[in-house]
Formats: structure tokens, sequence, C-alpha cells
């Protein structure tokens, strides 16, 4: 069994490496952590996984230190590409490995014979920040780490290992190196953070796959009212489950004093595109904007907004890409490069006319925006959750269809709704209200938790408000949960 | 230290009426001077000065105050 976060091997093993961690000088701290990172990485018994990583290590740690060493530009530049061409080809290799064999052999028996060797776990995240570890090198942001031990910890450092956040060398290289004293605050808001990401993945994002799955599996099953809802509700589940992993892997982080980058910032209060990507996959979006959008956008600078306008398109082609080579990741990841390409143009036309209706500082113009970023935001998460472009396509064309008939229906109904089966159907999903206000429940505790955490820190508060909450929590944590199997969304890039 | 002139065109590019600037501010620090809206002031520096970056010499920025020694350093050998 793999050990995922919230699998109870994972929660076992992990108290086990931290005690020993205790009990360790520090000059060797960081093995235990190694040790314990391999381990994690082997126990999802893919061998070429680590094989493949072990590679990305060693090619980015004598690739750094070549770059830092050498004076002449020319050539400084030339083994900063072939670092970067080896980790991608590494990339490449592995993501693209099950197509290339495919090629040969029937995919099933391709999958029965060597399913093991297209496990990705992964790969995609330390390789990206193999990628910005030389890059910031050449650029002279970085010194580069000569301790290899404490190299290959920062690649593959088993929190952060399989979905991220994707680490910058300066942010998480000089918090390896630092002296240890177990710290109590950070032990509880760590645990607390887990167990709050915990409860995100198995009580709201597993709740909300059970609706999701059914109505993108069939499509053409359901109408509009229904597409719709399933689309929303998408939308909060790949929040909830990949913010849930962030936590619990900020939160395993913190219990060892180690600090990683926060991944989300309330994505869905973003009041346009850009600021949603300031607030979404956080450690991402700063990759592709510092190695692909700025390079590029320099460069085509002379054709102004169009050269910012074609940067923004390339950066998110490249982000599609990077989810995945099928046609719905590179439609989502275009849909989001015409939205900030278009905005480049529209900003000023939308600030002049905000001024004009005399809104320019209402509070009415930011629910505005929020709204339409929101739905934008979640109209591009259907190519992304599809199970093909046609499906895709398909729901984007139907999200409206019966919408008006339902709407004339539930008006003229007002006074008796709740016996009218038919009118609650396209909205309970076949699931039954228990179910579907089980799910409300979690959501809104979700919400709450999240605005509460930005008001008032839990652990500072006295322990006759503290202990009561733990245990709601702890109680609603057993009831709600939904332990089925259902993996991470953002394992599969 | 920054000089008035180079505040001007960082201003005038960001639409801004007036900003305190120091060697040590980075950009995320003033109003309004993103990732999208940085071609912008690099292009107008470049306007106001009559000069030339490189790609390269931008990307290593990490305030105003390399911004400001790298234009002195154009400046000086353009003269």
């Amino acid at each position: 069994m793999a050990l995922l976060f919230d699998s109870l091997p994972y929660m076992l093993l992990f108290p086990a490496v931290w005690l020993l961690y205790q009990f360790i000088p520090d000059n060797r701290r960081w093995l235990v952590l190694l040790l314990a990172s391999v381990s994690f990485y082997a126990a999802l018994k893919a061998p070429l996984l680590v094989v493949a990583w072990a590679l990305v290590v060693v090619v980015s740690y004598y690739c750094g230190l070549a770059i830092a060493r050498q004076g002449d530009e020319p050539r400084k530049r030339r083994i900063l590409w072939g670092g970067i061409a080896a980790n991608f080809g590494v990339l490449c290799s592995i993501k693209y490995l099950r197509v290339i064999v495919e090629m040969w052999t029937p995919a099933p028996v391709a999958e029965a014979r060597w399913s093991d060797l297209f496990v990705t776990l992964g790969v995609s995240y330390y390789t990206l920040q193999a990628v910005s570890y030389l890059a910031d090198i050449y650029l002279e942001t970085l010194e580069p780490e000569r301790h290899f031990g404490r190299f290959a910890l920062y690649l593959g450092f088993f929190p952060k290992m399989l979905q991220g956040p994707i680490e910058r060398g300066g942010d998480l290289l000089p918090q390896l190196k630092s002296p240890y004293r177990c710290n109590y605050d950070n032990v509880r808001s760590g645990m607390l953070l887990f167990a709050w990401g915990l409860f995100k993945k198995v009580a709201v994002a597993n709740r909300l796959a059970i609706y999701v799955t059914a109505v993108y599996r069939d499509v053409h099953g359901y109408g509009g009212i229904t597409l719709m809802l399933a689309t929303y509700l998408y939308a909060i589940q790949i929040l909830a489950d990949f913010s849930g992993y962030t936590d619990m892997a900020l939160g395993v982080a913190r219990m060892f004093n180690i600090r990683l980058t926060q991944n989300f910032n309330a994505p869905y209060l973003a009041t346009s595109i850009a600021d949603f990507w300031r607030r979404w996959h956080i450690s991402f979006s700063r990759w592709i904007l510092d190695y692909i959008f700025k390079p590029l956008q320099m460069e085509w600078r002379n054709w102004k907004n169009v050269g910012v306008a074609g940067a923004l398109l390339v950066t998110f082609l490249f982000s599609g890409l990077w989810h995945g080579v099928s046609w719905n990741f590179v439609v989502w990841g275009l849909l989001h490069g015409l939205f900030l390409s278009a905005s480049v143009f529209w900003k000023p036309w939308q600030t002049r006319m905000w001024e004009k209706i005399g809104l320019h500082n209402h509070p009415l113009r930011r629910l505005v925006q929020v709204l339409v970023t929101f739905n934008l935001v979640s109209f591009a998460w259907i190519f992304f959750r599809a199970g093909s472009l046609n499906d895709g396509f398909y729901v984007a064309t139907h999200l409206f269809s019966g919408v008006g008939s339902y709407l004339v229906a539930v008006a003229s109904h007002l006074g008796h709704l709740t016996q009218l089966k038919y009118l609650w159907d396209p909205i309970l999903m076949e699931k039954g209200l228990r179910s579907f206000v089980l799910l409300t429940v979690s959501v809104m505790i979700m919400v709450l938790g999240n605005v509460l955490k930005k008001r008032i820190r839990i652990d500072h508060q006295p322990a006759w408000i503290r202990w009561p909450l733990y245990c709601t929590f702890l109680v609603a944590l057993c009831y709600l949960s939904i332990y089925d199997d259902v993996g991470f969304v953002y394992f599969q890039f | 230290m920054i000089s008035n002139e180079l505040k001007q065109a960082v201003l005038e590019a960001l639409k801004l009426d007036d900003w305190e600037f120091a060697d040590e501010t980075t950009a995320a620090q003033v109003p309004g001077w993103d990732s999208l809206s940085h071609v912008n002031v690099i292009l107008a520096v470049e306007k106001k000065f009559g000069v030339r970056f490189k790609n390269l010499e931008v990307l290593k920025l990490k305030n105003v105050g390399d911004l400001q020694r790298l234009l002195d350093s154009k400046l000086e050998h353009r003269s």
C-alpha cells in the first residue's frame, strides 16, 4: 500500500520518524529525513521513480556547482541548458513511458505487465524544483548547495515529494541547515494543520468526488442543472483536495520546524484571473511566471501588449501540457491564457467603465469581479475534469439546457417543493437527501474553518475554548470522513 | 540612492502620483508594479534614458537599487 498522507501506515510511520529525529545530533538530522524520504518514495513500489529521482539529484547537484564555478557566460549558459534538458528528459521519459510502450504493446497487456513502471508520482514536482534551482544559480540569486545529502533532501523531502509545494532553493535549503530544537508551538500547530488538511480531503473532497465522478463519468445522461452543479462542486472538490494535501504537507514539515511555501490563499475570492493565479497553486504559478513568462515577456517587449499577451498564451499552454499531454489540458491551459491575454487589453476599458458608472471604489465592484472570476475558473475546470475533449465540449455547451423550464417549474410550485421529487433529482443526483445534507455540512465546516483561521489562532486560545473545539472537530472528522481509496487529484501530474 | 529621473519614469509607467523609492524597494512593494506591468516599467526606463537592457540583465534585477545601478552602468558606457 502506498504511503499516502491519508493512509494508516503513513500515520503510524510518521511519528516514528519524528521521534527518531528528536534524538539525533544536528549534524546527522538531514540523514534521518533523507532516509525517511527515500523509504516513503520506495514504498510506492515503483523502482523507476527512485532511479529517476536519484538521476535528477545527481545531474542538478553537479550542474549547479559547475554553473557557479564557470566564469565564461556562453559556457555557463550551455551547462544550464544541459541541466534543464536532462531534467526535462527524465520528466518526459517517465511521464510518456506508457504512451511509448503502448505503441508496441496493447494497452491491457502493457498495464498488466509493467504497471509499476507507469507510476509518475512526484516527478513533475521535483524536476521543476531542480530546474528552478539551476536557473536561480545562473541568475546569481542562489548559491549552490555543496552538501550532497542536504541537496538530495531539498529535492526529496517527503512531505512535499508527491505533490509539492515546488520549493525554491533560497527558501528551503537554509532551513535544512538550521539547528533543531523541538518547538511545542510548531508541533501543536503542525498537528492541527495536518488534521485540518485531512478533514478537507476525506470529509469534503472525497464526499464531493462521489457526486462529481457520477456526473462526469456519463455527462450525456444529465441535464444542464446537474452539469452546472457538478462543475461548481468540482471547483470546490479540487480546492479541498489540493489545499487539503498542502495543509497536511505543511503541517508535517512544521513539526520538524520547516516552513514550506503556502500554496493557496483563498483562490475563489480572486477579483481577476491574474489574481486567481497569485492565489492558486502559488509555488507553481511563481515558477511559470519567473522561468517562462518573464523571459518571454522581456524578449517580446517591443511588441508591447501583444508581446505580453503572446507570452501569457505560451506560458499557460506550458501549464496545460505540464498537467498532461491531452487535449483537455491544452484547452484548459489555453482558456486561462486567453482570459489573461484578453485582460491585458480589456483592463483599461474596465477601469474606465467602473469610473463612468460611479462604482470604481464600491464594494459591489469587488463582488461582481469575484463572481465573474469564479465562473470563468469553474468553466475552465470543465476541461480539466472531463474524461475526454468531447465530454468537455458537451458539458460546456449543455450547461444551460433545460435550466429555463426547470426554473419555471420551481417558480410555479414554490408552495410545495418538498413533495416534487422530479425537481429535487437534478440537485440530489440520485444520492438521497441525507448524503446531500452531509455534503453541505462538510463544505460549510470547511468554509467556516477557513474564515475562523484567518481571524483567530485556535492554538492561542485558552484550554476551555480549545478542547471543546478539538473534540467537536474530531467527532466531525470521524463522522463525515469517507475512505474509499479516492486518490489525490494532483497526484496524476 | 534612486535618482529623481528614474523615479519619475517608474511613476509615469505605473500611473502613480508619488511613491518613496529606496535601494531595497522591490516591485511587490509598489502599488500596481506586478508581473504584467513590469515590462512597461522597463520600456519606460529604456525610452526615457535611450538605453537598451539585455534580457538577462533585467531578469537578474532584485530591487530598484539594482535597476539604478544597471542604468548607471549603461549611461556610463554610453558617455
